[in-house]
């Protein structure tokens, strides 16, 4: 009763319709058209229920468990969400019978890949192919008839010791930190964005004014710009933020990095500077941003100049790029990119005298920035 | 971005409470209530998109009849009833508590940090702009500056509520936005002298930074924010009337006795004092150390209190029921929803001399609501419920109510006379409602002072002196031995009855009483 599609990149659409045939005819949002029409327009009570599962930074299953009744139909669509790169795969196991299980895909060595990493166990009820970053699987399932506590695991070598989750079919949950059929690290928070990337969240940051944005870039850079202040304040590698104790709260707790910051902007140091180096501070004004396919561009008007501002990961090299675009200014434009021991910039036009990059107004119009540092490695 | 699949209708919302105790020799008065509520209204519910976390920030319709909703985690989604699917429009924003969508299909939302117009530009049902329309106020960090809105005035302009900071929490290293002092530097807010002494000395609530504790007129042109009102605390609820009067409500706590609801005009002062130092005429000092009777001489009265815990504790959302058949005589009223009890109330306010004034009643008190009742919307007849809790006590997902039987036996409307109260009810009253013995309440007020809320002070029983019903018994004028501005009028109708005997399915009404009429 298995069926098994993968999709890649956003097809996800492509995989809800490939699964609407399998559902009854009063379940399909996919193509209404084709089928008799509802006799009411609100929602139908008795739906087959979907459970989304994502594959998540730091080998984790999202979520880590859920409940459903013995006998109970369900479709699962699992999803790797893990932005490191890092294929997954996800199997649903008879109850205790992971360890073996994972043992035995271990057992498969070279002949492995050709399997997904998937052996030929008995305990195994169901699975999906291995997942690439973004690969969507539709399973089906019917949720077997004796109640018990069935594991789900990702049995990619190195895995399978951590990343595990559970259906609790007929059995009460116990309290998520306390659960033994879970991993330790399953009481942890969500990453922001589900996952995609670039993607851009408002919320409380560290280190930042209190109308920051942190940014979530192709690859595995990731960057504070504070909309406050009208200029990027640092960056970091590895996993987006964990929002949740901020989101689970009232509000006040801040996101946390997952890891310290390979760069961080002096506080109060905004860059640019009109007409000479050492002139006031411009005025700043946020004015928004647009979400490209490759990452958000912020605009701010900063004196009298208005500029789009985007972050971008750096080609080929860990760091990251900044592309400044200052729209008919007056004069010579000025950037003052702040120093440390351990951080180089590097301009496509313009002058540097230190670290001072000086710009005429043609220059200023579209030029690039590459920040990269002994602190950020491949 | 992806279509979303349902997700399960039953998968987020939460357990619906089952009837009450049914091995008891009677039903309690809940349990007739739930029953009684069930003949009149359908409760249920709309799936959320799944993977979101099910909070409702805000709700709205857009013209081609697709529900907006945005979620605690900052998504922005459409639902299109046709198809009963979800749309993720936009994502990322910052607790997102109210949002509108315009003509052009662009959506206005007012997140933590600014006013945001989200536009799809290139035409992939994603919006790719996020555009800055207002962000001129100021953030300390601080958890409870929330901002609501926004609303449109029939000027074109747009409304928006800023909340106060509370004492609970100090602010952030870094802020937005000029300080004001007030004897307090900011480096003691978030140092280690916070707590106790600088906490206490900051007021409960605190306005530290441009513009907390205000509504803001936004001018959508010009991207320019204007005070526009003053004297707020927590004012989630902002709306306007068909005739164009603007509504903000409030939240019990400090200097606000009780929940107020008030009909506000431009510059005006309502009644918590952090605010006034965004206003022009302010003089440098501390407004929490004015005297109660200059504050008093300031401010403008509520035109309803909603009575703290008995009626709600948190109102919500203002919205106008709309005028069709299914929901009769309840049509062009106001309704209100509150956070704590799954409870929706009608507000029937009235203009004597030039004075605001009137009534709130129940029109829905079931715990099949649900708590968290935040942001409404129409789909037609169908109210659109959506919840959240924030922490605090509350709910969350979508659920729906609609008219499913007859009008409910009910007060329909309540206006002051010059010696009492005119009722009109929803179906003619017995011939005993002329008993002047059925005809009480209690009438008391609420204190307007610097602590958290305020017991019902000179609180007193009443009854009617004399009772006339007339348009064939569905209009009754109750007279009382005497009328004292600056009560609450608190009807407890459970003694009157229909024709069929029953007594109104929300026999609690109470009339904030501000000018006795003349005529």
């Amino acid at each position: 009763m298995t069926t098994v599609s993968l999709f890649r990149g956003l097809a996800a659409g492509a995989a809800l319709a490939c699964l609407a045939p399998t559902l009854p005819a009063a379940e399909s949002a996919a193509s209404p058209s084709a089928q008799p029409k509802k006799k009411s327009a609100g929602p139908a009570l008795k739906r087959i229920r979907t459970i989304k599962l994502f594959m998540r930074d730091g080998l984790r299953f999202e979520p880590p468990r859920f409940e459903a009744k013995p006998g109970e139909d369900l479709v699962l669509e699992i999803e790797n969400g893990d932005t490191t790169d890092m294929a997954h795969n996800f199997l649903l196991l008879k109850p205790g019978t992971r360890e073996e299980v994972v043992t035995q895909a271990l057992a498969l060595a070279e002949k492995g890949t050709a399997q997904g990493w998937v052996p030929n166990h008995p305990a195994i009820l169901l699975h999906t192919p291995l997942l690439d970053v973004h690969g969507l699987a539709t399973l089906k399932l019917r949720v077997p008839e004796a109640v018990g506590v069935y594991p789900y695991v990702c049995t990619f070598p190195g895995h399978g010791m951590v990343m595990y989750g559970a259906i609790y079919a007929g059995v009460p949950l116990p309290k998520l930190a306390e659960d033994p059929n879970l991993p330790p690290n399953a009481a942890q928070g969500v990453i922001a964005g589900r996952g995609q990337r670039p993607f851009a969240q408002r919320v409380f940051l560290p280190d930042a004014s209190p109308a920051a944005i942190a940014v979530a870039l192709t690859g595995s850079q990731n960057a504070c710009w504070d909309a406050g202040e009208c200029r990027l304040r640092y960056a970091w590698q590895g996993a987006f933020i964990d929002a949740s104790e901020n989101w689970a709260g009232n509000g006040s707790k801040l996101s946390a990095l997952s890891a310290t910051p390979w760069w961080r902007a002096p506080k109060d140091a905004f860059p640019l500077r009109f007409g000479a180096a050492d002139s006031p501070r411009p005025a700043a004004k946020f004015l928004g941003y647009t979400m490209n396919t490759d990452g958000p561009e912020f605009r701010y008007r900063a004196g009298e100049a208005e500029v789009r501002e985007q972050v971008l990961p750096r080609r080929g090299a860990p760091g990251l790029t900044l592309r400044v675009r200052i729209a008919e200014a007056r004069g010579p434009v000025f950037y003052h990119a702040p120093a440390d021991a351990n951080t180089q910039w590097t301009s496509t036009v313009g002058k540097w005298s230190g670290t001072v990059l000086t710009l005429t107004p043609a220059e200023a119009a579209d030029f690039t920035l590459t920040l990269s540092s002994a602190l950020c490695t491949p | 971005m992806k279509p979303l699949f349902l997700s399960p209708l039953a998968a987020l919302a939460l357990a619906l409470t089952s009837p009450l105790d049914a091995s008891a020799a009677e039903p309690t008065k809940a349990a007739v209530n739930e029953t009684r509520v069930e003949q009149h209204y359908a409760i249920g519910k709309l799936p959320t998109p799944s993977g979101v976390d099910p909070q409702i920030g805000g709700l709205a319709v857009a013209r081609d009849g697709r529900l907006a909703a945005a979620f605690h985690h900052g998504e922005v989604a459409f639902f299109d009833p046709k198809t009963t699917s979800w749309k993720i429009f936009a994502e990322g924003l910052h607790e997102p508590l109210g949002l509108l969508v315009e003509d052009d299909g662009s959506v206005l939302v007012m997140q933590r940090p600014e006013l945001t117009s989200l536009r799809d530009t290139n035409g992939d049902g994603v919006a790719d702009s996020y555009e800055t329309v207002w962000d001129g106020f100021g953030m300390t960090g601080n958890y409870h500056e929330f901002a609501f809105g926004p609303v449109r005035g029939p000027n074109g302009k747009l409304y928006v509520s800023l909340n106060l900071a509370s004492n609970g929490a100090s602010v952030r290293e870094e802020i937005r936005g000029a300080w004001v002092d007030l004897g307090l530097p900011r480096e003691q807010f978030y140092a280690g002298e916070w707590g106790g002494k600088v906490a206490n000395a900051a007021g409960r609530m605190y306005s530290r930074v441009p513009y907390r504790g205000c509504v803001i007129e936004v001018d959508p042109q010009t991207g320019a924010g204007t005070p526009f009102a003053f004297g707020f605390r927590s004012p989630d609820g902002m709306g306007f009337d068909a005739a164009g009067n603007f509504f903000v409500n409030d939240n019990q706590g400090d200097w606000r006795g009780t929940s107020p609801v008030h009909v506000v005009k431009r510059n005006g002062f309502y009644g918590h004092p952090a605010s006034l130092v965004w206003r022009q005429d302010w003089d440098g000092g501390d407004p929490l150390k004015f005297p109660v009777e200059k504050l008093e001489a300031l401010r403008s009265q509520p035109a309803i209190q909603i009575p703290f815990a008995s009626y709600a504790n948190s109102p919500t959302q203002m919205l106008t029921i709309p005028k069709t058949p299914a929901w009769g005589p309840f049509g062009g009223q106001m309704i209100v929803g509150e956070m704590n009890v799954p409870r929706i109330f009608r507000l029937l306010p009235e203009e004597i001399d030039g004075t605001w004034q009137g009534a709130c009643v129940l029109l829905i008190d079931t715990k099949k609501l649900q708590g968290g009742l935040h942001r409404f919307a129409w789909l037609g007849d169908t109210l659109v419920v959506g919840r959240t809790h924030l922490s605090w006590a509350g709910g969350e997902g979508l659920g729906t109510v609609k008219p499913a039987g007859p009008t409910p036996f009910d007060p329909l409307t309540m206006h002051v006379t010059p010696r009492g109260f005119r009722f009109d009810f929803t179906a003619p009253l017995a011939a005993n409602a002329a008993e002047p013995s059925r005809w009480i309440g209690q009438r008391y007020y609420y204190k307007y002072h610097a602590s958290y809320g305020s017991p019902e002070m000179e609180k007193t029983e009443f009854a009617a002196a004399k009772v006339t019903l007339s348009n064939g018994n569905r209009t009754v004028d109750v007279e009382l031995p005497d009328l004292k501005p600056g009560f609450i009028y608190d009807f407890d109708l459970g003694h009157v009855e229909s024709t069929a005997g029953e007594p109104p399915l929300n026999p609690r009404i109470a009339y904030t009483l501000n000018r006795v009429p003349t005529k």
